[in-house]
This record gives C-alpha cells, structure tokens and sequence, in this order.
C-alpha cells in the first residue's frame, strides 16, 4: 500500500495505490457521515446526475488490510489536473459543481465540509467531484465551515481572470490554498466593487478577516444562529455571483477566434490526411497534443478512440476548445493550460503534494504540430534537447517541421539574428535521430513543411 | 465544540451573516419579479396561442 502523497490533511481518511489502482481508506471517525451519505440517498442523487465519481466498496482483508471502516475502489480519473491549468469556464465549471453538490447535501442533511478547487477533476469532459469525504452531517445553525475557501478557490481566480487577466489562476501555483482575498482586493479594478456579489463575498469578506485576524472568542461563544434559510441565501448569493462572471478574448469576434491564423484550406485539407494516416500506424490509447490550439487535430485523435490531452498556452484557445468539448459532448479530450517553456511544476508539501505535469502520465503518443520553431527560435531551446525532452515523454511522435523559409518562422526572425545554423530539415533530423529512429517522412505538397512520425530508440 | 480540520477563519464564519441577509433579501425580490414574469408571461403565451 502506497500513500498518495496529497492525500493527507483529512483524519477521516485518505487515498492509497495498491497492485497498481487506487483506492480510499476510511477511517472509523468517518461512520456516521459515511453511513448517512447512503442511506439517506445522497450519493446515489449524486452519482445519477453526474456530480461525484463512483466507487465500490471493497473487502479491505482482500489487500491485505484491517482497521479501516470501509475501504473504497473509486472509478480511475483517466489524468489528474490542477485549477492553474484549467481555462476559465473550466473553473466557472468546478465552482457552479461545488455550490449545486453543497444545495443537494443540504436537502439530504449534509454539507461539504471543505471546497477545495482540487476536489473537482474533469472526467467524460466535464467537472466531476471526487472526494467522498468532504461530506459532514450538516451542523445546523453553523454557518458554512468551507465558506472561505470556496471564495479563495473559486471566486477570487475566477474574479482575477474576469477582470484582470484569464492567465491569473496560475496565481494557484503560488497560493496552494487558494489566492488570499486581501490579495484579491489589491488586484481588482475598481469597478469590480460595483458587483454587489463580488463585493460582498470578496471585498467586505476580506475585511471582516482583516478586523478578527486576531480574535481569540470562539465562535460557538458568540450566540450567533445561521439558520438554514441564511445558508440557502448565501449558497444562491454566491451561485449568482459566479454564474454572472464572463471572460472572452478582447475584442475579437469570438466565433471567428482560431488562433490558427491563416492557412490555407489546401494545406489543412492535406495536414488532416496525414495525421489520420499516421494516427492508424500507432494506434494510440493516450495523446498528448503539445499546442493544440482550439483542439482540431486533438480530435483526430479523439476519434479514433484515444483519450487526448490537448494543451495550450492560450486561455482564449483553451477555453474555446472546452466549449466545444462541452457542447459536442466530447467525452475523450482534456484541454488543458500549459506552457511547455514553463510546465505545472511538482508543488505543495514535501514538493509531491501537487505533481509536476510530467510525473503524471507517460502517454502513447505526443502530437508536436507546427511547435518546433516556437520552441527551436523563439525560446532558442537547443533541437536536442526538445528530443530528448519529447523522448522522455512517451514512445511515439507525430511532429511537423516547420523551416526557415515558412512565412511563421520568417516572422519570428524578422527583427533578431539568425543564431540558429542548425535549424534546417537535415539538422532537424540528425538532433532526433539520436533519441528516435525516424520511421516516416512525409513532405507537405503545399508548402515547406514536413511531417514525421518518430518512434523511441 | 465541533471539531474541524480546515481552519473556518473567523472573519469568514461571521461576516456571512450579513451576507446571508443581504443576499436573502436580493433572492426575496428575484424571486417575486420571477413570479410575476412568469405570470405576464403565461398570460401573454395564452394570447399568443390564441392568435395562432
């Protein structure tokens, strides 16, 4: 048995890996919360729309175990994220999730004891809960334990991003719980205070912290009643508030947004029957695609049955590419935020609590299209060492060269020297070869580029 | 005293009285401006359907 390393700060229970699948132990202290969960049908509500991931209950004597109340085989996340790689609507998501599973519990007795942003995962393109024991008896008259964190997980990026910029829930990477709300407040505009929510539950919540940071009265002394309806009233405030922040790229016309910009048809035309083609000769279960754009080419491979992560540097393409994962129901594609010059780190306590992006899955195959001269020129990482990076990273590669001569890379030399001699097909292929054996050239009919498919040596 | 493993903090336990009430009274006249649209809004479908 193996201690997943965020898994412990709860005392009622906590995840473990055993012969390769992960598993919950409950703790006996978590009985009665546990129990009522059950019986009183909130799970089963739960797990019918959707909202909580699954699990069943295991024999804990069959791994070799005793001493836990119950020990549960959750269904597997097919790849764990984190709140700083999601795009706006991905946290707009999670947040409207947490506040719809705290109404629910509520009806059934119940409420989260905790709302971490780290408590939702995307599972079947779209947020899914998955800590079974955030779920306490509902301490009526207590106002919500959680109600803190909720704002600074959800409320305070989702401000941030709305009013500010829609890269700041990589502020997450610096706060692990949440972005402290006095920080929130020195960084929203002015005008943010007119929106009585974000008011309220931001700036007014910050100052109320401010004024009892150093209180030592507790607060079942105070006489203080928090009746249900005050619950309902701060549960639908805050929903209000959360469902009427937006964030779209400036300006532009967000139906036309590509990223892409221009190619031409021909060449798209062309781009998409090798991918496909190269996609049957490797056979993927898992992709990642490395600047994916609004996800085009993410979904070849979706397609075809692979499950694809489909990261970009964009929020605007992220978020573009989670619309239409939602909208077509997309169940095999994860967008993602990443930028590859500085990837999700391994953060938190002890350095594990959070894991690097790539210590968390090796994948079958790593789609690198038209990103080599982004990586190559514009960040001057030395071709060898992207090959040994995307080497390190799965078995196969679907890579497009893109040479000097294309109009992109013309660009990104227009005003800087040209201090890359290497950067031609041939010096392209030689840096590889040392990390892969090339089993596929393809030159495109339309332009310079070339497409290869490599495979490990 | 219940024990609790996340610190509540003890601004945030107060303060959402206050928020509760304003956010109560908000949802009291959204909720009364929804019955009353929904009402206008029966009666001018009914008119609609009529027309048809």
């Amino acid at each position: 048995m193996k201690r997943i390393d965020s898994s412990f700060r709860d005392p009622d229970g906590f995840m473990f890996e055993s012969r390769g699948e992960m598993f919950r132990a409950v703790n006996p202290s978590y009985k009665p919360a546990y129990d009522h969960l059950l019986t009183s049908g909130l799970y089963q509500k739960l797990v019918d729309r959707e909202m909580i991931i699954p699990f069943e209950e295991i024999n804990q004597t069959d791994l070799g175990l005793s001493g836990f109340y119950k020990v549960l085989k959750p269904e597997r996340i097919r790849f764990i994220s984190y709140p700083y790689e999601w795009a706006f609507n991905m946290l707009k998501g999670a947040a409207l999730l947490t506040l719809e599973i705290q109404l629910l519990a509520l009806e059934h007795g119940m409420s989260l004891k905790d709302a971490s942003a780290f408590n939702v995962q995307f599972q079947n393109g779209k947020p899914v809960f998955i800590d079974t024991l955030s779920f306490e008896l509902y301490p009526t008259d207590r106002p919500w334990i959680a109600y803190r964190q909720f704002c600074q997980h959800f409320l305070a990026p989702l401000a941030l991003m709305a009013y500010v910029d829609p890269g700041l829930n990589r502020m997450f990477i610096i706060h692990i719980d949440g972005i402290p709300l006095d920080l929130t407040t020195k960084m929203l505009p002015l005008r943010s205070r007119l929106r009585l929510g974000l008011y309220l539950h931001i700036f007014l919540h910050a100052k109320s912290q401010q004024k009892h940071k150093d209180s030592t009265i507790r607060f079942e002394s105070m006489n203080k009643r928090f009746p249900m309806g005050s619950m309902i009233a701060l549960l639908s405030g805050l929903k209000t508030t959360v469902a009427n922040l937006h964030w779209n790229p400036g300006g532009t016309e967000w139906a036309d947004y590509t990223g892409e910009g221009v190619h031409t048809q021909e060449y798209i035309e062309f781009k998409t029957k090798i991918i496909l083609q190269l996609l049957d000769e490797v056979k993927p279960q898992t992709v990642w695609d490395l600047g994916a754009n609004t996800g085009n080419f993410s979904r070849l491979a979706a397609q075809k049955g692979s499950h694809v992560i489909s990261f970009d540097i964009d929020p605007a393409c992220v978020k573009k590419n989670y619309i239409q994962v939602r909208k077509d129901r997309e169940t095999n594609i994860l967008p993602l935020l990443q930028d590859l010059l500085n990837t999700s780190p391994s953060l938190g306590w002890d350095g594990t609590e959070r894991l690097s992006i790539f210590k968390r899955d090796k994948p079958d195959l790593i789609m690198a299209l038209a990103i080599i001269h982004h990586l190559a020129i514009s960040a001057n990482i030395p071709l060898e060492s992207i090959a040994s990076q995307f080497a390190g990273l799965g078995n196969h590669l679907i890579i497009e060269f893109v040479p000097k001569e294309d109009e992109k890379v013309k660009h990104l030399l227009l005003n800087r020297e040209d201090i890359f001699p290497d950067y031609h097909q041939s010096g392209f292929e030689l840096a590889f070869s040392k990390y892969y054996t090339i089993e596929k050239i393809i030159s495109s009919n339309c332009n310079l580029r070339v497409f290869y498919l490599m495979t490990k040596k | 005293m219940i024990l609790l493993y996340l610190d509540p903090v003890t601004g945030s336990l107060l303060i959402q009285g206050i928020i509760a009430a304003v956010s109560g009274i908000l949802l009291f006249f959204k909720q009364i401006k929804q019955i009353v649209k929904n009402f206008y809004n029966r009666f001018f479908a009914k008119k609609q359907e009529g027309d048809e």
